[in-house]
């Protein structure tokens, strides 16, 4: 009999999930149809030992919200307006603090330049601009070699300008998209990089800097084959306060961090048949960090890449896969040259993670989609720049290995 | 009770089944306000996915679509590729970056012809045999040239009297191709009008492949008398 009840349940949940329906709202503001959007995600991480993502993992967690709500409006044929809040809790780090997204207004000449101004979402590689929004995507986790989550905050929009357009290429060679911009980054103090800096013993005030760059990318002919490449400079500092956790009763000093330089580079292609959408994409971050005005420096190489492949095997399910890599070397100069002995060999865990990734998504409608999702991960790249694994909570120390199962469901409208 | 063990399991194959796709003849619709008679399959691509804003002509234009049926799944073919899933994902990502807007999606053929002709610049797609007086059909360029390939050539002929006299040179035409693939209308757009009109004369017989809507190609045939 309850596997009856089961069974009328299953298939209840089934259909009504297929019946859920959720309708973008729009209104009429002064005349002008105003959009509203939003989106809601959740997750819940397992692993069997280190704990990953500044949560307690492997007790199992869910503090892995996030959410977000958009409002639009096309004032004239060329001119777009619109903003977004978004809010997050990822373990330590968010912790519902809110923040304005983006806010821009949109200047469209024609199809070969616009311009946008205000809050502005930065462009660099595939999915920068889209990483919040787990429902675009197969995968609950972006390859963490290129897209950490922990660190959204240092790429994610400016406070700027960018000027875009597409250029239709002659003799069905396909359109060139390109994007140059500059603004002004500033990360929360709930982000990754503030969290990391705290077992050292900084504090931040206030972390950010001015950040420009460009992307280029081909829609090539080939149809479905798109390639390209992003470059992002930056001259970002933090200031704040230091306690020496050798000799805590000193008391708390100014501190402050600049940059000699500081740039990514991104490349990638994706191609997309039918069904089957194959990614790749290569990240090389560069920070020559200097402490103390020159008493102290760090120079951090990290370099990640990822080859990805999702497959749509019914209308509801896709099935996907990737392989993310990502290497870190941090070299030391100064005082701290002294104290910090380089770290240069990637095939140690503690300068590099391989991430082996298997994910089924499905679509209970076209607004509500559930993924499960599993990660075996060699190494844990702990050292002195976020990557997922931080010594606040793992106080034993790291293992090797680290499996995940990750749960996340996201509804948008 | 064996049966009921069945239950779940039949619900999960309903629940993951493919959908099908069924073919229908498309035709794009625009506003009066779209000066363009003819428009690139590459430029509706580019409206369609609002990278383009405007035409080259300076007209101001937006995208209408349908939700989803045979038609929307012919244009999606036709012109855009990928599913329907794939579009909608693409506008989510235009949306929630604030790149770009929703785009109106309406359920009918004549939902589309309603909101076409009463909004300036708008450009829709809907069943070829749908009648709309208030709009404009927009004759597509070009196709899908991976898709329209060319079945039966028939060579035109070289009239003796300009061949002896080494009369020669490059036809240039442009074609109207139904979506059957049969060529139904040919114009001489340069060249010799004597040598323009065999050339048509031949083209008329030629036969393309068939497509979900009419789209027009420009074609060159030479004529040289040395051969």
């Amino acid at each position: 009999m309850y596997k009856r009840i089961l069974s009328l349940v299953f298939v209840s949940l089934c259909f009504q999930a297929g019946q859920i329906t959720l309708q973008a709202q729009e209104f009429k503001l002064l005349d002008r149809t105003v959009q509203v959007h939003g989106f809601f995600s959740q997750g819940f991480i397992y692993t069997n030992d280190n704990n990953w993502l500044t949560m307690n993992t492997s007790q199992g967690s869910a503090a892995f919200t996030d959410f977000g709500l958009n409002m639009s409006s096309q004032i004239t044929d060329k001119l777009r307006i619109g903003a977004q809040g978004y809010d997050r809790n990822l373990g330590q780090l968010g912790q519902y603090h809110p923040s304005l997204d983006w806010a821009v207004a949109d200047y469209r000449f024609n199809s070969w330049l616009g311009v946008r101004g205000g809050k502005v979402k930065t462009t660099l590689g595939l999915y920068n601009h889209t990483q919040d929004e787990d429902f675009l995507h197969t995968f609950a986790l972006l390859p963490q070699s290129v897209y950490p989550t922990d660190l959204r905050d240092a790429t994610i929009a400016h406070l700027g300008a960018d000027i875009y357009g597409n250029i239709s290429l002659r003799h069905r060679l396909g359109v060139l998209s390109y994007t140059a911009y500059a603004g002004h980054r500033s990360d929360s103090l709930y982000s990754g990089y503030p969290y990391l800096a705290s077992q050292f013993g900084i504090y931040y005030s206030r972390i950010g800097g001015l950040q420009y760059g460009c992307d280029l990318r081909w829609d090539t002919p080939l149809k479905g084959l798109l390639i390209g490449g992003s470059r992002m400079n930056e001259d970002v500092t933090g200031q704040g306060t230091f306690r020496n956790p050798i000799n805590p009763g000193a008391g708390l000093v100014p501190y402050s961090e600049g940059a000699k330089a500081d740039w990514t580079n991104q490349f990638y292609g994706e191609y997309i048949l039918g069904k089957l959408r194959i990614d790749s994409e290569y990240r090389r971050y560069l920070r020559d960090q200097i402490i103390y005005t020159l008493a102290l420096e760090n120079i951090t190489d990290v370099r990640g890449w990822y080859v990805s492949g999702a497959y749509r095997v019914a209308k509801r399910l896709a099935l996907g896969s990737y392989y993310s890599r990502y290497t870190i070397t941090s070299v030391f100069g100064g005082a701290l040259a002294a104290v910090s002995p380089n770290q240069t060999d990637t095939s140690l865990p503690a300068n590099h993670i391989d991430d082996k990734v298997i994910t089924a998504r499905v679509d209970l409608n076209k607004f509500w989609d559930v993924k499960l999702e599993g990660h075996f991960m060699n190494g844990y790249g702990s050292s002195t720049y976020p990557d997922g694994f931080y010594p606040q909570v793992n106080p034993q120390g790291f293992k090797p290995n680290t499996d995940a199962l990750v749960l996340k469901t996201s509804l948008n409208f | 009770m064996k049966n009921h063990r069945l239950v779940p399991l039949v619900a999960v194959v309903v629940f993951f089944a493919p959908v099908r796709v069924i073919a229908a003849d498309i035709k794009v619709i625009a506003n009066g306000s779209v000066k363009a008679d003819a428009i690139s399959a590459n430029e509706v691509k580019s409206v369609f996915l609002e990278e383009y804003n405007s035409l080259r002509d300076g007209t101001h234009v937006e995208p209408v679509l349908e939700k989803d049926g045979p038609v929307h799944q012919a244009f999606l073919h036709e012109y855009l590729g990928g599913t329907d899933d794939d579009l909608q994902n693409y506008y989510r990502a235009l949306v929630f970056s604030g790149r770009g807007s929703m785009p109106k999606q309406l359920g009918s053929d004549a939902e589309v012809v309603a909101y076409v002709a009463r909004t300036k610049g708008a450009i829709g797609y809907v069943s070829a045999e749908t009648i709309g007086e208030d709009v404009k059909t927009l004759t597509v360029r070009g196709g899908n040239g991976a898709q329209r390939r060319l079945l039966t050539q028939v060579e035109p002929s070289y009239p003796d009297t300009l061949k002896r006299l080494n009369i020669g040179g490059t036809v240039r035409l442009r074609l109207t191709i139904g979506p059957k693939g049969n060529v139904e209308s040919v114009e001489v757009l340069g060249g010799n009008p004597i040598l323009g009109e065999s050339a048509a004369a031949a083209v008329r017989q030629w036969v393309y492949s068939a497509s979900h809507s009419r789209t027009i190609e420009e074609v060159s045939i030479p004529f040289d008398s040395d051969r």
